[in-house]
């Protein structure tokens, strides 16, 4: 029946046609980008259903009417090209590709759209995009790049850990990272740090292990349409990474080389000098002699106000003598040190050298690569690197069958610091004093009692910490075509990730007392998964249907050792087998499976309707019996209204689609077994022990989010201007929480579905073609996000959760976003006194008492918009890039503020702020008497609490093509020569050494906007080469 | 063919694989298995003496901050941390974290204690008295050292209105507004002490290794009493302590210290090895030198010209990291007394001083033992003040000493005995979570 139709349809159109005295025209359609051909080129004349399709040489033929015939051109990724026929008779034509994305292909789960066609909201980054943007780690790349997507690396570490938020934090205890899902399979984001394991948030990242010269797409989905499809996983938003696959043709190697070095985006904080050192710590002394005596209660029984104040005196002063290294040169300001200045390394390098061919026959597709990055970081004993190689291969066997492997091996070593709170970190060494020298008489480094904490470059000569990882990641599919619209594709893929972390500090460091320190940690998670599924698409006139159904199953199994031991003979001898004494270890072992169903059906009407309806059952072993299995539904609709008649002559609008979506996704990252009442094992007097270590709670299950988005594609004047705009409302309820519980209980936390959080916002993304004639081509492409986000409801009684540690103030507060910053507001000093002052609860009197202080929403960790605005702008061989990303509206908590910008209240040395202190009666000022040893103002309070906006010359990138006619004569395709600036400007208000910080050890969702000694951003520049053969 | 591909296809995707979902914990056992068998609830009495160690507990801190709200000019809080900075300085913030971290782990240490208790049935009825009595000391151990920090002291009346820390006696099975407990008042506490370590001394028996028994039970009542000011009570515990005959003071002072096993003298000690064990006091009393920290805690002139010539007590004090540092604990990996039997002597001869009674020995020939041990002679009759002042030094930074100024009602600076200042915070965090929770006076609200 149907055939007889579209034989019908045919004849008919035939006759029209000849009744309109036709005649032939021919021709070929090429690329304008590199002049090959481009078959399966829609060929239309204009009002009319004639029309041709081009060849695999891109030939077409076709009648058309004997004048006034127009021919347009569409092929998808190419702009539609018009062209009058006239008197021609061959007709050749050259598509340039499109640069709006409305055409493009996008990859969603389990297939792949048409950018235009989608309903729900997906952003795609390509490859080449981020391509030669020198940073380890895939995620670094893509910061300021997708609206949306937030992107904030904890420190200038290199190799470490980086937060990715798509559309805020939507979780208290479960990890906020996204699901990272490479070429099918849902990869693993964590490793180890000292022993734990840890999300891709607190630890070193996973992901740097991954070259993402490799990709050839990343497609984040944001909304629910978009991911639900991935269920109980896809809350925090799923990003699909898509690696390079070969093209038939003639085989094409690329080789890319990199050389550069980096820096600190700010080196300096700005510290006392000698002189400057002795003379507030001198006053320090004498005001807390008085303050002792005549107001803190004379605990030591001075005599007299004079005694007390010798006493303080004689005390400071064999303090400056000990830290001269026991002599008197703190009296002349002999020695001045600048510590901050060694923990930064000299003139780090980076090395990258990227070789890749493509290739392959009709039958056979191949892409490999092969790549070394050798990356140094900014601070001592910091550096990176990776060999990775990858193959990807996909063999058509039949008609009906084709398989392939995806599979890649990468190498890192990361020569690892110890965490922020450590004496062994680099930055702490701002907190020794200018009148120690670095060296003793001997030349050794100075360490305590010279020192006045450890000091932390002999870490860097007497210690190490290097952490090398090897992963294989990869698979094998099939495909087999059932029928003509059938497919059936099974995925088998595995990601195995082997991690051994060997520390080593000698015989003067920390460890000194042991003769030096080794552990070794082992670590390895096979992460099995395979997907299996039907799909199905189809063409009924004017419907067109596209649909999945299918399941998977994933089982991660992580085993872990870890030794450690003391008691070395010498420094040269690192690895534990040299241990006099083995002092500890243990094996650990963790698993998790999910077992799902899915499937989604996609349907469009006439070009202008569009429908999606999809949904996943998801259970997991990491949840209670009862609450194993959840189904997570999504529906979304657009409406193509630029195909509508009304508006389909439209001059100035070339696209316009109105899109909707609702979903429901889960998140299931919080760990295994905490569902269970568990006991674990313990050791006293060297005998084994029980002891309880988590209260369980049958009850436990996935968090929910309801998330609704409401969109619109644009484009105008042809498309040289195309954006979206969206609108979304994101609910999570049943949050996964580390609830605290009274400790009468014997227990601090226990894991329940609590509480609610929302986020709600909108995103603008706007590309636009600003010149394109001439040779000359500039392009800008600016997206903007603003996010709100709101703790809704904790246990249901509970109204807040107090987070103040005394360094930091990271709450959560029903009604305020997660990790609000909440607790005494600074008021000052007393000008009478010196004494600082906070608000008490009715926000208007006073107190010196830190305990009489009221609580106050005094910052907000979460940034309220963050934006990127790229320019790129080319022009004969010449081409540059420029993007800027910023983040703004959030705050940062110093919690190392007590320390080095505590008015001397220790020894530390200060910031140089600290010399606006309180002297007399009378003085205004916002810092307060020095009183060594008593805290006035060092606890946490919005006195250490800053503006963290900021706005970044992110990348730049100026890029020459030798032209075709040089580098044809020596041989080659193509050869770029290039420059590439990461981090060159920073603007912002913080008063620390970057804004982009997270003190890592106790990074989790609410602790945000931390900052502890942790290292500045790196600035690098980098120069670049490369060829094509 | 194709049919059989469909079909096959269809199979792979229906297929089940359910099991798979029950995974089970490799690492840890589920709370009806833990306290099931006799060998299981013995492992966790040994769960509750771990607990107990927790260098938050009696693992160091505690008797640290004894030593610190004591330190009227001996010693010199110089390390970085500002919490035990706050103790020292008498102006402790409600978020002090060490405080809190204190009042959790000492409440996991009763919960242990009372799982233990709760499974006493599991246990072979040849064993049921230790295991019970073990549990029982441990739980009025806690109850004790919870009260003298976070009450005010007996001595300052009032007893029976003053408030102290909530009793628990069952164990946490789960979350429940019951939890939402008030604070019980100190007489309570002190009394449910009492019970549970009178309980314990009859069921323990006299040899128990290194863990708590008669003379351990009984010892740990004679503090108690002498907190009451109970003089009888504290010198019959003290001379049934000594009478046990478990202890025999050791040749030398230095001996008591530093031990890799209990010396002869260790009542009741805590023990630490390499792989396991926290003792906090040589964590932050000793120096880098010896593999602690800095040196956080100073001894002062003051306290050193407290001794007499020729006092070996004296010549345990080093110098390193240019200060004067307490040799009991100098090194690492040590045991950690708790209660030595010197004490005993001392609360003996008090407590007849007080009550004009010889029971066990004269105050004098108490006083007697522990001078002749530390070289000094014989230069009695005593004086109430001279066995105060033995006792002061005798017990030197073990942790006693800010308990022994309550009550003796003495002051630190100008601070009274029974001063707020002298009195620790119910931590934020507790009051964040329980509502029933009063706020100790002189702490905001």
């Amino acid at each position: 029946m149907k055939r007889f139709l579209l034989i019908s349809f045919s004849v008919l159109l035939g006759v029209a046609v000849s009744f309109g005295q036709a005649r032939e025209i021919s021709g070929k359609v090429t690329s304008a980008d590199d002049g090959s051909p481009l078959p399966g080129v829609n060929v239309v004349v204009k009002g009319t259903t004639t029309g041709a399709v081009s060849d695999s040489d891109g030939n077409y033929k076709l009648n058309v009417p004997q004048s006034g015939a127009v021919l347009v051109f569409s092929f998808i990724g190419f702009t539609n090209k018009e062209i009058e026929v006239g008197s021609q008779s061959i007709i050749d034509v050259q598509l340039e590709s499109d640069v709006t994305q409305l055409s493009e292909v996008v990859v969603v789960g389990y297939g792949s759209q048409l950018k235009q066609d989608l309903t729900g909201n997906i952003v795609q980054i390509k490859g080449d995009e981020i391509r030669g943007v020198p940073v380890p780690n895939l995620t670094q790349a893509l910061q300021g790049r997708a609206a949306g997507v937030f992107v904030e690396s904890q420190s200038g570490r290199v190799g470490e850990g980086i937060k990715v938020r798509i559309r805020g934090t939507a979780s208290l205890s479960a990890n906020s990272e996204p699901l990272y899902v490479v070429d099918g399979i849902p990869i693993n984001a964590s490793t180890i740090t000292n022993g734990q394991t840890g999300t891709a948030a607190n630890t070193g990242s996973a992901l740097s292990s991954i070259n993402f010269n490799d990709i050839e797409s990343f497609d984040i989905l944001k909304d629910a349409s978009a991911s639900a499809i991935y269920g109980a996983r896809a809350s925090n938003g799923v990003v699909l990474i898509t690696t390079k696959k070969g093209k038939a043709g003639k085989t094409t190697f690329n080789l890319n080389m990199q050389y550069g070095t980096s820096s600190p985006t700010k080196k300096s904080r700005g510290w006392l000098n000698s002189k400057e050192y002795v003379e507030l710590f001198t006053e320090g002394a004498e005001r807390a002699a008085i303050y002792e005596y005549n107001r803190a209660g004379n605990p030591s029984g001075y005599g007299s106000e004079q005694e007390a104040k010798d006493d303080y005196q004689a005390f400071v002063e064999s303090r400056f003598t000990r830290y001269s290294g026991f002599n008197n040169d703190w009296q002349t300001q002999k020695v001045n040190t600048n510590w901050q200045n060694l923990a930064y390394q000299n003139n780090p390098l980076t090395r990258i050298i990227n070789l890749s061919a493509s290739g392959g026959t009709e039958k056979t597709k191949f892409f490999v690569s092969g790549e070394y990055n050798d990356q140094e970081g900014i601070l001592i004993a910091n550096d990176f690197q990776r060999l990775s190689t990858r193959v990807n291969l996909e063999q058509e066997a039949s008609s009906f069958f084709k398989f392939g492997v995806n599979l890649s091996f990468a190498k890192t070593i990361t020569h690892r610091l110890t965490q922020d709170n450590d004496f062994g970190t680099p930055l702490q060494i701002v907190a020794l004093a200018p009148i120690t020298p670095v060296r003793d008489v001997d030349g050794l480094l100075n360490d305590r009692p010279v020192t006045t904490y450890y000091n932390p470059l002999i870490n860097g000569e007497n210690g190490q910490y290097e952490s090398t990882i090897y992963r294989n990641l990869g698979g094998v599919y099939g495909v087999l075509t059932l029928a003509k619209n059938l497919t059936f594709r099974t995925d088998l893929g595995f990601d195995l990730l082997t991690q051994n972390d060997d520390q080593f500090f000698g015989s003067r460091t920390q460890s000194a007392s042991t003769n030096g320190f080794g552990q070794s940690d082992w670590l390895r998670t096979f992460n099995f998964n395979t997907n299996n599924y039907f799909s199905y698409s189809k063409t009924f006139g004017s419907h067109f249907i596209d649909a999945i159904v299918g399941m998977s199953f994933q089982k991660a199994v992580t085993d872990q050792t870890n030794v450690t031991g003391i008691e070395f003979p010498t420094d040269d001898l690192k690895k534990l087998v040299s241990a006099g004494v083995i002092n500890g270890g243990f094996s650990n072992a963790t698993q998790y499976s999910f077992l799902s169903y899915f499937g989604r059906a996609n349907y469009k009407f006439n070009d202008k309707y569009l429908l999606s309806l999809s949904g996943r059952i998801d259970g997991s072993s990491r949840f209670g019996e009862n609450t194993r299995y959840g189904f997570f539904p999504a529906a979304s609709a657009g409406w193509i209204l630029t195909n509508e008649g009304f508006l389909n002559d439209n001059k100035i609008l070339s696209f316009l689609k109105l899109r909707a979506s609702y979903g429901v996704i889960g998140n299931a990252e919080i760990g295994d077994f905490n569902q269970l009442g568990l006991w674990q094992a313990g050791v006293y007097s060297a005998q084994s022990t029980l002891n309880p270590t988590q209260l369980a709670n049958t009850k436990l299950g996935w968090e929910k989010t309801k998330q609704t988005d409401i969109g619109l594609d644009f484009g105008f004047w042809n498309n040289r201007i195309t954006g979206e705009v969206d609108y979304y409302i994101k609910d999570t309820d049943n949050l996964l929480y580390f609830a605290p519980v009274p400790g009468t209980s014997g227990f601090n936390a226990r894991l329940a579905n609590i509480g609610a959080i929302q986020n709600k916002g909108f995103e603008i993304v706007l590309n636009s073609t600003n010149l394109d004639n001439g040779g000359l081509r500039w392009t800008t492409s600016f997206n903007f996000a603003y996010n709100q986000n709101k703790v809704t409801k904790l246990d249901g009684e509970q109204k807040e959760v107090l987070g103040n540690d005394g360094r930091f103030l990271n709450s959560l507060i029903v009604g305020q976003p997660i990790g609000v910053f909440y607790g005494p507001k600074f008021a000052g000093v007393d000008p009478a006194n010196g004494d600082a002052l906070y608000y008490k609860e009715d926000g208007e009197t006073t107190t010196n008492d830190y305990n009489e202080a009221g609580n106050f929403v005094v910052g907000n960790p979460n940034p309220k918009f963050i934006y990127g605005l790229s320019n790129s702008v080319s022009f004969k061989g010449f081409d540059l890039t420029i993007l800027f990303q910023g983040v703004s509206g959030n705050d940062i908590t110093n919690g190392a503020g007590g320390f080095m910008s505590a008015n001397a209240n220790w020894f530390d040395n200060q910031t140089r702020d600290q010399l606006r202190r309180w002297q007399q009666p009378g003085d205004i000022t916002d810092v307060p008497e020095v009183r060594l040893g008593y805290d006035n103002g060092m606890n946490a309070s919005s006195r250490y609490v800053h503006d963290a906006s900021y706005l970044r010359l992110k990348t730049v990138t100026l890029g020459y093509n030798l032209p075709n006619s040089l580098v044809n004569k020596i041989k080659l395709s193509s050869v770029r020569v290039y420059i590439t600036g990461q981090n060159l400007l920073t603007i912002t208000d913080y008063p620390g050494w970057d804004p982009e910080i997270n003190a890592d050890y106790r990074a989790t969702n609410v602790n945000q906007g931390g900052d502890f000694y942790s290292a500045p951003q790196a600035k690098s520049m980098v120069f670049g080469l490369n060829i094509g053969f | 063919m194709k049919k059989i591909v469909i079909i096959y296809c269809l199979l792979v995707v229906l297929s089940g694989c359910n099991d798979q979902l029950d995974l089970k914990p490799q690492v840890a056992i589920t709370e009806d298995v833990a306290l099931s068998t006799d060998s299981n609830v013995k492992k966790a009495l040994l769960g509750a003496y771990d607990a107990l160690s927790n260098g938050n507990v009696l693992g160091g801190n505690l008797q640290m901050f004894s030593e610190l709200l004591a330190g009227s000019g001996e010693v010199f809080w110089t390390g970085t941390f500002n919490q035990p900075r706050e103790i020292f300085s008498k102006s402790i913030a409600v978020t002090n974290t060490f405080v809190a971290a204190t009042w959790t782990n000492s409440y996991n240490a009763i919960n242990v204690s009372n799982n233990v208790l709760s499974a006493i049935d599991v246990v072979n009825d040849d064993d049921q008295n230790r295991v019970k009595g073990e549990a029982l000391f441990i739980r009025g151990t806690t109850y004790f050292e919870l009260s003298k920090l976070f009450g005010k002291p007996y001595s300052a009346g009032n007893a029976t209105t003053n408030l102290s820390v909530p009793i628990i006696l069952v164990p946490t099975r789960e979350i429940t507004s019951e939890l939402l407990v008030p604070r019980n008042t100190v007489a309570e506490v002190y009394q449910r002490a009492i019970d549970d370590l009178t309980e314990a001394e009859s069921l323990l028996p006299t040899d128990n290794d290194v863990f708590a028994n008669k003379t351990a039970a009984a010892a740990m009542l004679s503090r108690i009493y002498l907190q009451m000011e109970n003089y009888t009570g504290a010198r019959d515990a003290a001379n049934r302590a000594i009478n046990y005959g478990e202890n025999t003071l050791t040749d030398n002072y230095d001996d008591a210290f530093n031990n890799s096993s209990n010396s002869t003298e260790d009542v009741f000690a805590f023990q630490v090895t390499d792989q396991d064990g926290a003792n906090n006091m040589f964590l932050y009393w000793s120096t880098s030198d010896y593999g602690a920290r800095d040196g956080d805690v100073e001894i002062l002139d003051a306290h050193l010209d407290l001794y007499e010539a020729g006092d070996e007590r004296l010549d345990l004090f080093f110098e390193s990291n240019a200060a004067m540092r307490c040799g009991k604990w100098r090194e690492q990996f040590k045991n950690l007394p708790v209660i030595r039997l010197a004490e005993m002597y001392l609360t003996r001869a008090e407590a007849n001083f007080r009550l004009s009674t010889t029971v066990g020995d004269t105050p004098d020939d108490d006083v007697n033992e522990i001078r002749s041990r530390a070289g000094l002679s014989d230069a009695s009759p005593y004086s109430l003040n001279d066995i105060l002042n033995e006792r002061r030094l005798e017990l030197a930074f073990e942790g006693q000493r800010i308990h022994d100024i309550k009550r003796l009602k003495l002051s630190v600076g100008s601070f009274a005995f029974d001063a707020n200042e002298l009195v620790f915070p119910i931590p934020q965090r507790e009051r964040n979570v329980n509502s029933n929770l009063t706020q100790n006076p002189g702490y905001g609200n």
